[in-house]
């Protein structure tokens, strides 16, 4: 079983192969039929691996496939091989699965747009080069799905790319992540250079012996790789292109959001995780970024008017509590918000892309209102997301998952009070962007008219994702209330576990239910806005209520400055500079090239004799170097 | 029996082969080109015959009659080639050739 | 000549059966279909029996030829590409009307040629090889007899090849003077092993690598490449491009690595200028020419420069990665050569740049071949070219060739400006008035199949090149 393991990201990349192939030709049920197949047949393998895993360990709990060795050279041996341990497995289970949900949303989503086929091929491509990018052995491997994941953003985020807002959206993504990439690169280059190797395992095995902790190299590998990070995961501060990838259609936001890019960050900090144990202070940098990000992008939730931008910043702060966890050394409750994540931010987005096509291509939240009775499936599916998301305690999954990561915070000898306090905060910020949402789209009076109802495909893939957003947390239950944790098991077979002060259950308990009134907290005011709308208008009036909304409704004016401080000024110094000494030795070298091409190619003038005069020339000087050198 | 020199059948071959190469690079008529070459070629086998002579081998002559052959076949698809080319033009002048870049 | 010797020549004694027969079918009945199968099969069966008589190499097939697998490795190549190009010539000739059978028979004789050109041991066979291949393809150039420019063409290479065959005659002359040996071994090597140098040998050995290097079209015997290569019908270039000049490549590494001029020596500088010159002048000649089949032959220049690397390398990666370059290059240009061939065949037109502008658009599956082919003469990763360069960099690198190694990469990077400007055209804007006439079908089943299976290999070779190079390696790597 486990030697099928190759097939799982060759499925999706065989279904982009035969529909780029024969898209053009094939009708458009056969397109979805082949994209949703080979994902859904991927996440069938993925399932069959997964329960001869947990079942029948292979030996050192983990299993690599060497395909074969791309290039070998002498002392570089590019092979292509594919590991499986505890977190590429969880990573590789919930990637195929929501995916193949998202896709199967998308068939019914996506229909009669002119692009259907384009569409299914590059979504197909993106699953891959995630899967690729989860399973590779080596740093090299990962990279080529890193980069192909950050390909397959820019054309989907850019999908209807008549209109040049989406255009521009696609290449602000793109830009700013290669930011990250452009670390990711050379954090490789140095461990290649000073660990003689690519594998992971052997380079962080390597790394552990060689490296002193808080080292230079320690520091710096684990630092460029932080930087990749936020690049992929939208964290501080690389975090702008996320609101604006909303400009792609719904569903490529919820792969984005959920099973693939943003949980890329994660998952390199989470593979790489001893670099990040060697260099502490990067690891406390980690935490910090994750505890701002989650406070900033909650703030900039609150008061967005479009449904997806709300999400947009949600994922951001979602993330930024996965950070959190990494950064305390919580690794499998990163891992497991990951997961828990994925199931209700695809839920989210895709109730949330039922709502706009109902009606029509609406985004203002405003325009909504009302549509608990006209689309009631759609309400409950987004009522069940919004809970998970503002983790309303016990029943939900999101629950579970934050109350882990807060208790972390708490418990780990690298936690803090402080970071606790901001998870703390999040957790009370987010429960009350998540239900404002779901009160202004869902309750209150009509006015937006729904048209089309959501069908079987899409009806069918947001009640499965409900149903795992409630009961995904059951399988990582804290102690106190029943011992029963799998998963923290699973992972700690791959992941180092938690080095955690030990406090009473007492202690842990109480913990729980503050972070639980938090959540119930946000819920209530979320209501109480809602029911004195004057209330919220006399506070925004206020001088400092107006300059927080507009701050936050451009999420913290980080566009804004960074057009200021980094875009405006580059540009002019570039105007300024067009004719430095760089740009005039690299135009002079194209113009000698281009005169010596014009100077060369007068000797082609086609007369024969001239040619064998070029001839007899040669011969005369070969003969002359051979024979007097 | 009066022995020639090796040296100085090599020289005379290479006299010959340089004397070939001048027609080729001086005239201009297509025909005078071919002859030329054939006179290169001959120089070539006569360097052969002297080699061979010096190592008292026959292989060099069984070169110059590779080298008749092969000279022989070269100028039949040579000299239809240049028919073609005297129909289309009218001249077997290389150089009213047009070509390079047009 | 025994048994043993038959059997092992079973390739050659195919190629040269399958000429006679061709001729004699031409004679009793003009089929085309019937020809190009015939040849088929016939080049077919050679690959097939070269795989057969492996098991018997290497044997010395009488003084004249040596069948080791390194011979044998290139003569399937040889076989395999005259195999694609005669499937190319099928599609292309289908919609000509005049004499076309001949040019199968031109092309048996010329692959003929070839094999025994990477098979010769003896100066006697390698002059006979190259002549039996130069000859055939002054008739394969000149096939277009109603095209002046083809005829032309023709003269040229009649001239040139003539003249360049006399110079290398001259050095086989001058070097079996010295040795009194034309067998490669014994002409290369005295009792100590290391050839004693004197002016004359030096001499010989120059005239002949001028005579090669033509074949070759190195620096400064190139000139002739873009004429021709424009003049010949498309599947002769093809041909040209890559049966013609590997044989050439093929036998010059194996004299030249029997000489031993490799190892640092002075008379290697020779050779080194020549490589730095072809893949400079290569890249530099092709960078704003506007047809697209002189800027292939200018390109061919450079490729043959990079080969040149690998010759001077010599270390033992070096024959390893001259193989896969080889391969990698046959695939890629004669893909690229089907391709035109199959686009002027429908569309006519010019050969300028600007008359591929929107192929792609017509055309998705010719123009996604045709931009893999260039990716790959450009040497960008997962396709062929890019493996092959990879190791030729390595083996140059392996070998501290320092100078030449940096010259490859600057020379390429020049070259990629006018790869990628062919393939930008490819996706351009297509021409208000082509954009209605859609052309049916785009591609025969030949040329369909042939270009499939060299894109196929491309990528194959590109992203898993393990098998191929394991092949390499135990058919020349020894």
């Amino acid at each position: 079983m486990l030697s099928l393991l190759w097939l799982i990201p060759l499925l999706p990349l065989a279904g982009f192969l035969s529909i780029v192939l024969g898209g053009g030709r094939m009708r458009g049920s056969m397109v979805a039929l082949i994209a949703v197949g080979v994902v859904g047949l991927s996440a069938a393998m993925a399932a069959a691996v997964a329960i001869r895993f947990i079942y029948l360990p292979p030996a050192g709990n983990s299993f690599t496939q060497t395909l074969w060795t791309w290039i070998p050279a002498t002392g570089f041996m590019p092979e292509i091989s594919l590991r499986l341990d505890a977190l590429s497995l969880v990573m590789v289970t919930v990637i195929t699965f929501v995916a193949f949900l998202i896709l199967l949303y998308s068939a019914e989503f996506m229909g009669g747009d002119e692009g259907y086929a384009r569409f299914f091929a590059w979504m197909d491509l993106f699953v891959a080069s995630m899967l690729v990018l989860v399973l590779a052995d080596n740093f090299l491997l990962l990279y080529l799905g890193w980069e192909g994941v950050g390909m397959c953003s820019f054309l989907l985020i850019g999908f209807w790319y008549r209109d040049s807002a989406n255009a521009r959206a696609a290449r602000k993504a793109f830009i700013v992540t290669r930011i990250g990439d452009a670390a990711f690169v050379v954090a490789l280059f140095l461990i290649f250079t000073h660990l003689g190797t690519l594998t992971i395992q052997e380079a962080a095995a390597r790394a552990s012996r060689e490296w002193p902790v808080g080292s230079g190299l320690a520091v710096a590998a684990a630092a460029l790789m932080l930087a990749a990070a936020v690049g992929k995961s939208a964290q501080l501060p690389l975090q702008t292109w996320l609101p604006d990838a909303m400009a792609g259609p719904t569903p490529v936001s919820a792969l984005i959001h959920a099973a693939t890019m943003v949980t890329a960050g994660v998952y390199l900090i989470a593979r790489a995780n001893a670099f990040f144990t060697l260099a502490p202070f990067v690891q406390w940098l980690v935490a910090v970024i994750g505890a701002v990000t989650l406070l900033l992008a909650a703030f900039a939730a609150l008061v967005q008017c479009d449904i997806k931008r709300v999400l947009a910043y949600s994922t951001m702060s979602q993330v930024g509590y996965m950070f959190l966890a990494l950064g305390v050394g919580a690794w499998s409750a990163a891992i497991f918000h990951f997961m828990v994540h994925a199931f209700f931010k695809s839920l989210l987005f895709l109730g949330a892309g039922a709502v706009i096509m109902a009606l029509h291509e609406e985004h203002d939240i405003f325009a909504m209102g009302g549509l608990r009775r006209a689309l009631p499936g759609t309400f409950w599916a987004f009522l069940i997301g919004a809970a998970s998301l503002a983790a309303l305690p016990v029943v939900t999954a999101g629950f579970y998952s934050k109350d882990l990561i807060l208790l972390c915070d708490w418990t780990s000898k690298s936690g803090s009070v402080w970071l606790w306090a901001a998870g703390l905060a999040g957790a009370f910020l987010t429960a009350m962007y998540a239900f404002r949402l779901v009160f202004i789209v869902f309750f209150g009076e009509l006015r937006t008219k729904p048209g089309r109802k959501p069908g079987f495909r899409m009806g069918a893939a947001l009640a499965v994702l409900a149903f795992f957003s409630l009961s995904a947390g059951f399988i990582q239950i804290p102690p106190d209330i029943v011992n029963f944790s799998p998963l923290s098991e699973l992972l700690e077979t791959s992941l180092p576990r938690l080095s955690a002060v030990s406090v009473g259950t007492q202690t842990e308990a109480l913990l729980q239910a503050v972070a639980g009134l938090a959540g119930l907290a946000g819920i209530f005011f979320a209501w109480f806005f809602f029911r004195h709308p004057a209330l919220v208008e006399r506070l925004v009036l206020t001088p400092l209520g107006s300059a927080f909304r507009r701050l936050w409704l451009e999420g913290w004016c980080f566009d804004r400055a960074y057009d200021a401080l980094f875009v405006r000024p580059y540009i002019r110094l570039a105007e300024i500079n067009k004719d430095d000494c760089i740009d005039l030795l690299n135009r002079t070298l194209a113009r000698a090239c281009e005169s010596m091409h014009y100077l060369l190619i007068g000797t082609q003038n086609g007369r024969v004799r001239q040619y064998a005069a070029a001839v007899t020339l040669g011969a005369i000087v070969i003969i002359a170097l051979m024979v007097l050198l | 029996m009066i022995t020639v020199p090796i040296e100085h059948v090599i020289l005379m071959a290479a006299i010959l082969f340089s004397l070939g190469l001048t027609g080729v690079l001086a005239r201009r008529n297509v025909l005078f080109i071919l002859l030329s070459i054939e006179v290169m070629l001959n120089a070539a086998g006569i360097a052969f015959v002297a080699a061979g002579a010096r190592w008292a081998q026959a292989d060099g002559q069984i070169m110059f009659l590779f080298i008749l052959t092969m000279a022989a076949a070269e100028v039949a698809v040579g000299l239809a080639i240049i028919l073609q080319y005297y129909r289309h033009t009218g001249t077997l002048d290389v150089d009213a050739m047009g070509g390079g870049r047009r | 000549m025994v048994r043993g010797d038959f059997f092992i020549l079973l390739p050659l004694i195919i190629t040269g059966g399958a000429a006679v027969a061709v001729m004699l079918l031409i004679s009793f009945r003009r089929s085309h279909l019937a020809t190009a199968t015939v040849t088929l099969v016939a080049l077919g069966a050679a690959v097939i029996s070269v795989i057969c008589v492996a098991a018997a190499a290497p044997r010395q097939a009488s003084a004249l030829l040596i069948l080791d697998s390194y011979a044998l490795f290139y003569m399937g190549l040889i076989f395999a590409a005259g195999c694609a190009v005669t499937m190319i010539a099928y599609d292309y000739f289908e919609r000509q009307t005049d004499h076309r059978e001949e040019f199968y028979l031109l092309l048996l004789l010329a692959t003929l040629g070839s094999a025994v050109l990477v098979s010769s041991n003896h100066f006697a066979s390698l002059f006979l090889g190259l002549e039996i291949l130069s000859v055939s393809l002054y008739a394969l150039i000149a096939f277009h007899r109603e095209r002046l420019p083809s005829v032309e063409a023709g003269v040229r290479y009649l001239i040139l090849a003539a003249a360049s065959s006399a110079f290398l005659l001259f050095g086989m002359a001058l070097i079996y003077l010295e040795r009194g040996d034309m067998t490669f071994f014994r002409s290369t090597q005295i009792a100590s092993g290391v050839p004693a140098w004197s002016p004359l040998l030096l001499a010989g050995t120059a005239l002949l690598i001028v005579g090669i290097g033509f074949k070759l079209a190195l620096v400064p015997f190139h000139m002739w490449t873009p004429d021709i290569y424009e003049g010949a019908p498309p599947p002769a270039t093809a041909f040209i491009a890559s049966v013609s000049k590997g044989a050439a490549f093929v036998l010059l590494l194996r004299y030249v690595t029997l000489f031993g001029l490799h190892s640092g020596s002075v008379q290697s500088a020779a050779i080194a200028a020549i490589a730095v010159a072809s893949m400079f002048f290569g890249n530099l000649l092709a960078l704003r020419e506007e047809k697209v089949r002189r800027v292939l032959a200018y390109s061919s220049i450079a490729h043959m420069g990079y080969l040149l690397v690998a010759i001077l390398a010599a270390g033992p990666l070096a024959a390893v990665a001259a193989g896969y370059y080889l391969v990698a290059y046959f695939t890629s240009i004669i893909g690229s050569f089907g391709i035109i061939s199959v686009r002027e065949g429908r569309e006519g037109g010019g050969d300028a740049v600007s008359d591929y502008r929107g192929y792609a658009w017509r055309h998705p599956w010719l123009g996604g071949a045709f931009t893999a082919m260039l990716l790959s003469l450009a040497g960008i990763p997962i396709t062929a070219g890019f493996v092959g360069k990879f190791y030729l960099l390595a083996a140059g690198l392996e070998s501290s060739l320092r100078l030449l190694v940096v010259v490859l990469v600057a020379s390429s990077a020049i070259g990629l400006f006018y790869y990628l400007r062919i393939i930008i055209t490819l996706y351009g804007p297509p021409e208000a008035e082509r954009q209605g006439a859609a052309i049916t079908p785009a591609v025969s089943l030949a040329g369909g199949v042939a270009l499939t299976a060299l894109t196929f290999l491309l990528i194959w070779f590109g992203a898993y090149p393990a098998p191929l190079l394991r092949l390499i390696q135990a058919m020349v790597g020894g």
